[in-house]
């Protein structure tokens, strides 16, 4: 015998509700640390910087509390900043672009490859990331100038007759960049790869489709996402990176990075400085949204 | 007749390294005959198999299909379709994509294109599936879909690679149910590789059994069932039981020395026998009484099987099995009689 008890009905009828309420509120929860980390470390500093970039300079005082638009102004009308902008974002796509197309490649030949030439592989990819970028910078320095390794070794191969140096050239600032972001765009594009079904290949091949037919039908559309992901992080990375370009480059060769350190250290502008910081990152959001919203809609395969 | 020769494998050898996976296989299957492969792992089904596709290329050897040679040609350039293990369907294509795809290659018009994917999805019964993605469907229509991407091609010879093994067993009897109808009814000519002797048996007009990278015999199933060629055919084909004894005169142990009660009927050379009987083909207890060849066992233990009890006996270090319709009236522990006729006895020295 069950007897309906109208005060149980309404015990259970709360206790449900308390239930839906804490599903409801758990995921919320959960992000909380990641959320307080993120707005400790990023978000404050970054509204510190947008504060900072409206703020006064004179008198070479650091900054004056305040509020101005010159430096935006200035920003988008002194060609120093706008070139600057443009030598910057043309470097980086560039930089960026080629990074993915020799990471890929590569990605695609280790995840082709039998199992036992993986472990070589990934190791020699690894191994930039264990060196800092200055120690790689003063590698470069051994390699571009006149009597250096690459001069040597052209001379040597008897391509060319007189030594050369490409020392503080674009094309070394070009090749700095493109190395220091390989080993990422090859991790991520080989992160994408090892999810891939190779018996696919095999199909393809197996229903008539040509290597390049197989290549553009199956392996690009599968891999597109990690293609937008590996230039996006490389896109951030050469954008905002100044130690690179500035040491490899020509004198002439102003980046953001190289100005905002400028702006900084050397006139003493912390308001100016911050200003290009801004464009800087509001820059490489917008390429990041862009790219995001390129990905196909069902960006996960599951086979 | 040689036109009829859909697929004819000549002498075809493959190495890797030290290993020999294919040795010399030589095979022809007629056109509409769906010849199965069948062999444990690493018997050389798979590799044979993609000789054929084209996804391994041969040591030695001939390939033709429908009389021409083809083993010098990459995979995309060979008529063949595999249904592979996976069904290795494209994720990122909907279904009607994925069958599309190779008519596509093939440079199908369009018109015509529409007709075939149609019909072979109608034909694996996934009409209303077209516009779904693989990862939306189940393991089981996930294989029909590969079904239909390869029927669709209408290749010269269809591969299968193992198509149902990933699936639970309702399932792999239920598809295996409807390749067979969908070979009655299309007449396809088919290799299917299976380590599934049930699979084998059911599907297949020929049946070869591979070992060590060789044909060990091929023929009708009912012919490999019953007429095994050599021990490894009678033992991988269906269950059986192993007896091994000494003969020493008129004396017959086991293999410690034992001496065992064991009447046959026509008596055994000296030497080391192993005797098989399948467990189905012994008679027990008073039913053994009259049988031709007898040995005193006694009981272990009793599984009940569902349509049969299985008896499994001891006498000596001999262990066998054998299964009987009801309960025999004894239990374990009791020594009892098992008996077989001579032909249902297969020997080897």
């Amino acid at each position: 015998m069950t007897v309906v008890d109208p005060s149980q009905d309404a015990i259970f009828e709360a206790a449900r509700k308390r239930i839906k309420r804490r599903n409801r509120i758990a995921p919320w929860l959960l992000l909380v640390p990641a959320l307080v980390i993120v707005l400790i470390f990023f978000g404050i500093p970054t509204l510190y910087m947008a504060r900072m970039s409206f703020n006064l300079h004179f008198d070479q005082r650091l900054y004056v509390p305040g509020f101005t638009v010159e430096h935006y102004v200035n920003l988008f009308s002194n060609p120093l900043f706008t070139n600057a902008i443009l030598t910057t974002t043309v470097l980086s796509l560039l930089a960026s672009s080629f990074t993915v197309v020799i990471g890929y490649a590569f990605a695609m030949l280790v995840w082709l490859k039998p199992a036992h030439w993986r472990l070589m592989f990934v190791g020699l990819a690894l191994c930039p990331l264990l060196i800092s970028e200055i120690t790689i910078i003063f590698g470069w320095w051994m390699f571009f100038p006149k009597n250096g390794l690459l001069s040597y070794a052209l001379l040597s191969a008897g391509l060319i007759t007189n030594k050369i140096s490409l020392m503080y050239t674009e094309f070394a600032a070009f090749v700095g960049l493109v190395y220091l972001t390989l080993p990422y765009c090859f991790f991520i594009l080989l992160s994408i790869f090892d999810g891939i079904d190779k018996r696919l290949i095999e199909a393809s091949g197996d229903l008539g489709a040509r290597p390049f037919t197989t290549f553009h039908e199956v392996l690009l559309p599968l891999t597109r996402s990690g293609i937008l992901v590996a230039f996006s992080q490389a896109f951030i990375w050469t954008m905002g990176t100044y130690a690179t370009p500035s040491a490899l480059g020509p004198d002439t060769l102003w980046t953001m990075g190289f100005l905002i350190q400028d702006q900084m250290l050397g006139k003493q502008n912390w308001p100016m400085a911050s200003a290009l910081s801004m464009v800087l990152v509001l820059g490489v959001a917008a390429v990041m949204l862009l790219t995001s919203s390129l990905k196909s809609k069902r960006s996960s395969f599951h086979v | 007749m040689k036109d009829d020769t859909a697929l004819e494998l000549d002498q075809v050898r493959r190495v890797y390294g030290p290993v020999v996976a294919v040795d010399n296989v030589s095979l022809a299957v007629k056109r509409g005959e769906f010849v199965t492969l069948l062999g444990p792992s690493g018997s050389g089904k798979t590799s044979t198999l993609r000789l054929v596709g084209g996804q391994e290329r041969l040591h030695s050897g001939v390939i033709r299909i429908n009389g021409a040679r083809i083993d010098h040609l990459p995979s995309y350039e060979r008529d063949t379709a595999t249904i592979f293990q996976s069904g290795a369907l494209f994720p990122h294509k909907t279904v009607a994509e994925n069958v599309a795809y190779g008519l596509r290659m093939r440079k199908v018009p369009k018109p015509e294109m529409e007709t075939r994917i149609r019909e072979a999805l109608d034909i694996v019964q996934l009409k209303g599936f077209e516009s779904r993605y693989p990862s939306q469907l189940s393991g089981g229509q996930k294989q029909r879909a590969a079904l239909a991407r390869s029927l669709a091609v209408r290749p010269a010879i269809l591969l299968f690679d193992e198509p149902l093994s990933a699936l639970d067993l309702s399932l792999r009897l239920q598809l295996r149910a409807e390749i067979k109808r969908l070979h009655d009814e299309l007449k396809f000519s088919a290799i299917y590789v299976t380590h599934d002797q049930g699979e084998a048996m059911a599907m297949s007009s020929r049946v070869a059994v591979m070992n060590h990278g060789r044909i060990e015999q091929i023929g009708k199933p009912e012919q490999i069932f019953h007429h095994p060629a050599n021990e490894f055919v009678y033992n991988f084909i269906g269950e059986s039981c192993q007896m091994r004894v000494r003969v020493t005169g008129s004396t017959v142990t086991d293999r410690t020395g034992q001496h065992l009660s064991l009447t046959l009927q026509s008596g055994l050379a000296d030497g080391e026998w192993r005797l098989y009987v399948r467990p189905s083909r012994f008679r027990l207890a008073d039913a053994a009484a009259e049988a031709p060849n007898r040995l005193k066992a006694q009981v272990q233990f009793i599984e009940f099987l569902g349509d049969v009890y299985r008896y499994h006996l001891k006498a000596g270090a001999l262990e066998v099995f054998a299964d009987h319709g009801g309960s025999i009236g004894h239990t374990v522990g009791e020594t009892i009689d098992v008996g077989w006729s001579t032909q249902d006895m297969e020997r080897f020295q």
